[in-house]
């Protein structure tokens, strides 16, 4: 489902975000890349959704080879990859149904295919009854909800988490875990970068580590940390 | 259509209309204030800009004035029967550009000159014979072809003389020419200045919603689907400001117009309702168009960025 071949990203700036990486992730996997701050995680996100570019190797998502798409094209790429952002990136002028309503809305989609899914997603996130509440309202763990509720809506085939509990307490963490575990269970490739090392330990899923840009550790059933 | 996931997308471009038109009302009042800004820059330099057009409009009806007075004067000294003047009367009428022919028979003119000297001078006793010639005075449709009738009139064997005044529509044939593209050329630069200034104005609207822009290219929006409620946005600002500066235009004009018909009677104050609905809807749409274009730049620079 995805596949990073050799990939190296350089910044202007001197800073080498990722050497050499090369990662294979099946479809309907869930993998946790972990690392400290400044490790890649993020950068290798980004490169699946086509907000980087590598300065070497290349990129597939669904056997698209992700680098080689033109700007018009990218809109398409990521109304097949759901994403699930730290900061939420929620639309703060419009209400929890606009919010998840708007990734349907950019597709075309009739009114009423609009209001069924966003509706559904809502539904399985468990944020109906917020539907109208605007993201101010909200509590970080309903806005985290409400950012995955938008990330599935559009039913894409892979789900990118980039630390979905860094600002949530360990209650509300687990909450969103188990979210993304019954998503990945409805047949959604699932990719979380976290530091939680206790959800890590406690999901036992595959692990992957990068340090300095490179993968140290590729783990099935794995730990936070190696020696565990 | 399928796109190259296999999933399908159904388009509904009736329903992204509303979208768009929904998205771009809510823009107008999301920020009331930067709104109400941007309609009243528009309003401003709309406003500007149509009293300059109307400006030019009234120059060109003066100028056009003072060239449709000049006319051309025709003299036959033989004798003309009142038949052999018809004739010729048509004939001239039918010559291009002519737009009106009055004769003045050599018999009506020494009377008419013998009344306005009556009492001051006792003609009779100089003059025994008629001097004065049988006279074609011919207006033109425009200054631009007085010297052509001339030329064709003196063309005409039987008559003696044409006189028209060459040197002063030569002049007002310049001040016309000078007019028109003067004119042409600074409603332009004014166009460009105004559009400079909406595109900035409303690019203000856009760089608050920045952050917006970005989430909504993140979720799979087009640079089309993110960049038309600006558009519309645009436009809705323009005609707020169009309209509003034709308000302004229109009853402003009106007073002046009065007070300078009133003031000096001689100029030629362009009052001719079709003309000024034209104008008024001249500025309106600038407006509309000026918001457009407005909108598409601002919202363009900032999705190459995003």
């Amino acid at each position: 489902m995805i596949e990073l071949r050799n990939v190296t990203k350089n910044f202007s700036n001197g800073v080498d975000a990722l050497l050499g990486v090369t990662l294979h992730i099946g479809k309907e996997e869930f993998i946790f890349l972990v690392g400290p701050s400044g490790a890649g995680k993020t950068t290798l996100m980004k490169m699946l959704y086509r907000e980087e570019v590598p300065s070497a190797g290349q990129v597939v998502v669904d056997r698209i080879n992700v680098t080689k798409l033109n700007e018009d094209q990218i809109p398409y790429l990521r109304r097949n990859i759901g994403v699930v952002f730290q900061d939420y990136k929620l639309l703060l002028r419009r209400t929890v149904y606009e919010n998840v309503a708007f990734a349907l809305q950019v597709t075309g989609a009739a009114r009423s295919q609009i209001r069924r899914r966003t509706m559904q997603a809502l539904e399985l996130v468990g944020m109906m009854k917020r539907a109208k509440s605007f993201p101010s309202e909200l509590s970080g763990g309903e806005k985290q909800k409400t950012c995955i509720a938008r990330a599935i809506v559009n039913t894409p085939p892979i789900l990118l988490a980039d630390e979905p509990t860094g600002n949530l307490d360990p209650q509300t963490s687990w909450d969103i875990m188990e979210l993304l575990d019954k998503i990945n269970r409805r047949k959604t490739t699932v990719v979380v970068a976290t530091h939680n090392k206790n959800i890590v330990d406690g999901m036992k899923k595959r692990v992957v580590a990068i340090e300095g840009g490179r993968i140290v550790r590729d783990q099935q059933l794995g730990m936070y940390n190696h020696d565990e | 259509m399928i796109n190259s996931w296999g999933c399908i997308i159904t388009m509904s471009s009736v329903s992204n209309f509303e979208f768009f038109l929904v998205e771009a009302i809510r823009g107008v009042f999301r920020s009331p204030l930067m709104s109400f800004v941007a309609i009243g820059i528009v309003t401003v330099t709309l406003t500007i800009f149509g009293f300059f057009l109307l400006g030019v409009v009234n120059l060109g009806n003066i100028v056009s004035d003072m060239g449709a007075k000049l006319d051309i004067t025709s003299y036959v000294n033989q004798d003309l029967t009142a038949h052999e003047a018809a004739d010729l009367q048509i004939r001239l009428s039918k010559i291009d550009g002519v737009e009106l022919v009055n004769y003045y028979s050599k018999n009506d003119s020494w009377k008419d000159f013998k009344e306005d000297y009556a009492g001051k001078l006792d003609l009779e006793d100089v003059i025994l014979e008629n001097p004065l010639p049988n006279t074609f005075a011919i207006k033109v449709r425009n200054p631009e072809v007085l010297p052509l009738v001339a030329a064709s009139i003196s063309k005409i064997k039987i008559i003696d003389e044409v006189r028209y005044s060459g040197k002063l529509i030569n002049q007002v044939q310049h001040l016309v020419d000078a007019v028109r593209i003067g004119g042409f050329i600074l409603v332009l630069l004014l166009f460009f200045a105004t559009l400079l200034i909406v595109v900035n104005t409303i690019r203000l609207t856009v760089l608050a919603r920045e952050a917006d822009i970005y989430i909504m290219k993140l979720v799979g929006a087009t640079s089309s689907f993110v960049r038309w409620p600006f558009v519309i946005e645009g436009i809705l600002i323009g005609i707020a400001g169009g309209i509003i500066s034709v308000l302004i235009l229109r009853s402003s004009y009106e007073t002046l117009a009065f007070k300078i018909g009133s003031a000096f009677p001689f100029l030629p104050v362009v009052t001719d309702s079709f003309l000024l609905t034209v104008i008024f809807a001249a500025v309106g749409i600038a407006g509309s168009i000026l918001g457009m274009i407005g909108g598409y730049i601002s919202v363009s620079k900032l999705l190459k960025n995003a």
